[in-house]
């Protein structure tokens, strides 16, 4: 139990608003365990649940069936939110406060007394990269400030588990790489990390494992890299004489050969360097190898619409 | 008691810096300014009773509107907004969320209340040449049934959305303002059969008695005598603390099941 920061048991979740007549049920028998020390992504298209998760993982909903724990204690209890943190989607603060407040706000939530919390306000603010920014009223602020502002807050119990609901949403490309820069350097301290996101190039780049939550339900769990092997390297060659097309074949490769090029769409699983070997001792010439790794995008894709037509 | 402190504190500070209140008090403080200018119409003693009673009106429906407008969207715009995401997955408690709002939103009228009661003080004493003694305790009266007002209104936004708040504080208010005089009339009169009189007897205990509260206003009370005023204030006041107590213990009930 101890070495999960997450852990789900048949979580269900209905919605039964009190006019309507049909409960949406965002959340079905979810079985979810995030270990401690990983970057973990929780992805699904829009409605997939993941924020309906995310809120029952905080307390801030029930579930109606089923169990959620954090860092080994039932969802929602306070006493474990000394070690947790939340970014809610498109986060709003108050208006006339400015960022220095807001923080110090947070912070006394906490309990942090002065002078511990002026030092730990100026360090965030700092490290967000909003210090000069810190005493402007959050009404004059941007989206990615803002985004910022949220970021900070979570930091400032240094907790164990952060949870970021679409951490990057409506970010710059800069702002996007100084964020994930930020992620991993979290995950080195040894922090945990769920992350719900659209992003899919960011989660690829840094997300240990992820998770795809389809209309409530969990589509597909594992390694990234288990996830997206089945990549492939494309070789082409020139000067190549047709004998050499049958062994080829046999590493388990497609090869096709026109007028002396030859290209081959070798699976990525160390048989390329005998395809070239093959190759060259024909009296072939290389002209490229290039790698072709299949991407979350493609993955996420193939198993919504996959998924769909079930 | 940090987190409630430090919320009251957040809430605070931004309910001084609402545009919409800032204005209201701003009118209020110059209309007060100004009233004493009214006294001679009346003339005579009747001057005195005419610029307290007025100065006491504006004060009271500046409360008054200062607490709907400021407490119906205390709770809902935290939830429209998200910020109460961040604040309840912090070691917060909800019922320290709710009394945090609830002291922000009190510490609020307290300041408004000061305010105009400063201005007041001023005015009538430039007007009638001394401090009339009426003044000190008829603010601390309607600060303390803005207060009751704002606990109605928070209890309602736990579980309504603003807009219905605002009809059903504002009918609460209303009512409670003439029920206890309306009962008092059915009563002397014996045509009234049970029938009508229970159901208004029954409302008027359930529902707050804002009436109370006014007592100090010398249009409104003229002819009530009260014998022992330290007490009656006293006792006013205590009833307004039973009663704000009761609504948010059901408010803190209602909110820590309530799904955001
Ligand atoms: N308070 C609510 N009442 C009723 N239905 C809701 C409520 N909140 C969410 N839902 C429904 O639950 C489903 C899941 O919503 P959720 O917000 O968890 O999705 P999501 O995966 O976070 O989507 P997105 O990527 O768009 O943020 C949706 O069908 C949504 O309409
Ligand atoms: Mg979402």
């Amino acid at each position: 139990m101890s070495d999960l920061a997450i852990k789900t048991v048949n979580l269900t979740k209905r919605y039964s608003g009190l006019w309507s007549k049909h409960p949406v049920e965002a959340v079905k028998n979810l079985n979810l365990e995030v270990y401690r020390g990983e970057i973990f992504g929780f992805l699904g298209p829009n409605g997939a649940g993941k924020t309906t998760t995310i809120k029952i993982l905080l307390g801030i909903i029930y579930p109606t069936e089923g169990e959620a724990y954090v860092l080994g204690q039932p969802a929602g209890d306070p006493k474990n939110h000394y070690k947790i943190s939340y970014l809610p989607e498109n986060p709003y603060f108050y208006d006339y406060m400015t960022g220095r407040e807001i923080l110090t706000f947070y912070a006394k939530l906490f309990g942090i007394t002065e002078p511990e919390r002026s030092k730990r306000v100026d360090e965030l603010l700092d490290r967000v990269g909003l210090s000069r920014a810190a005493d402007q009223p959050l009404r004059t602020y941007s989206k990615g400030m803002l985004q910022r502002i949220g970021l900070a807050q979570c930091l400032i119990n240094d907790p164990e588990l952060l949870i970021l609901d679409e951490p990057t949403a409506g970010l710059d490309p800069i702002a996007h790489i100084d964020i994930r820069d930020l992620i991993l350097e979290l995950r080195n301290q040894g922090k945990t990390l769920f992350i719900s996101s659209h992003q899919l190039s960011d989660v690829e780049r840094v997300c240990d494992r992820v998770a795809i939550l389809n209309k409530g339900m969990l589509v597909r769990l594992g390694k990234i890299e288990e996830l997206l092997a089945g990549g492939y390297v494309e070789i082409i060659a020139d000067k190549v004489t047709n004998n050499v097309l049958e062994p080829i074949r046999q590493l388990g490769g497609k090869a096709s050969l026109h007028d002396g090029r030859l290209i081959v769409e070798q699976p990525d699983d160390g048989s390329v360097d005998r395809v070239i070997d093959i190759v060259r001792a024909a009296g072939g010439h290389i002209v490229s190898v290039k790698p072709y790794r299949r991407t979350l995008e493609d993955l996420f894709v193939e198993t919504i619409q996959g998924g769909k037509s079930v | 008691m940090n987190a409630t402190l430090a919320i009251a504190g957040a809430t605070f500070g931004e309910a001084v810096r609402k545009r919409i209140l800032i204005v209201i008090l701003l009118i209020a403080l110059l209309i007060i300014l100004i009233s004493p200018a009214f006294g001679p119409f009346a003339g005579g003693r009747g001057a005195r009773t005419l610029i307290i009673s007025f100065g006491f009106g504006v004060i009271q429906l500046a409360g008054t509107f200062i607490a709907i407008i400021m407490c119906t969207g205390l709770i809902p715009t935290e939830i429209e907004r998200r910020t109460i995401y961040t604040i309840l997955s912090k070691p917060v408690q909800r019922y320290q969320f709710v009394l945090g709002k609830f002291f922000g939103a009190v510490g609020t009228l307290g300041f408004m209340y000061l305010m105009m009661g400063i201005v007041f003080l001023i005015a009538t004493r430039l007007a009638l040449g001394e401090f009339d003694g009426r003044i000190i305790p008829g603010l601390l009266m309607f600060f303390f049934q803005s207060s009751l007002l704002a606990a109605v209104v928070i209890f309602f936004s736990t579980f309504v959305s603003p807009l219905v708040n605002y009809f059903l504080s504002g009918g609460v208010f209303l009512l409670g303002n003439l029920l206890s005089s309306f009962l008092e009339t059915i009563q002397r009169n014996p045509e009234v059969t049970p029938i009508t009189r229970i159901p208004v007897q029954l409302l008027t205990i359930i529902l707050p008695n804002f009436a109370n509260f006014n007592v100090q206003n010398p249009i409104i009370n003229p002819e009530q005598v009260i014998t022992d005023p330290v007490a009656y204030t006293v006792q006013t006041i205590a009833y307004a603390i039973v009663y704000i107590v009761m609504l948010l213990v059901l408010s803190m009930l209602i909110f820590n099941q309530r799904e955001m």
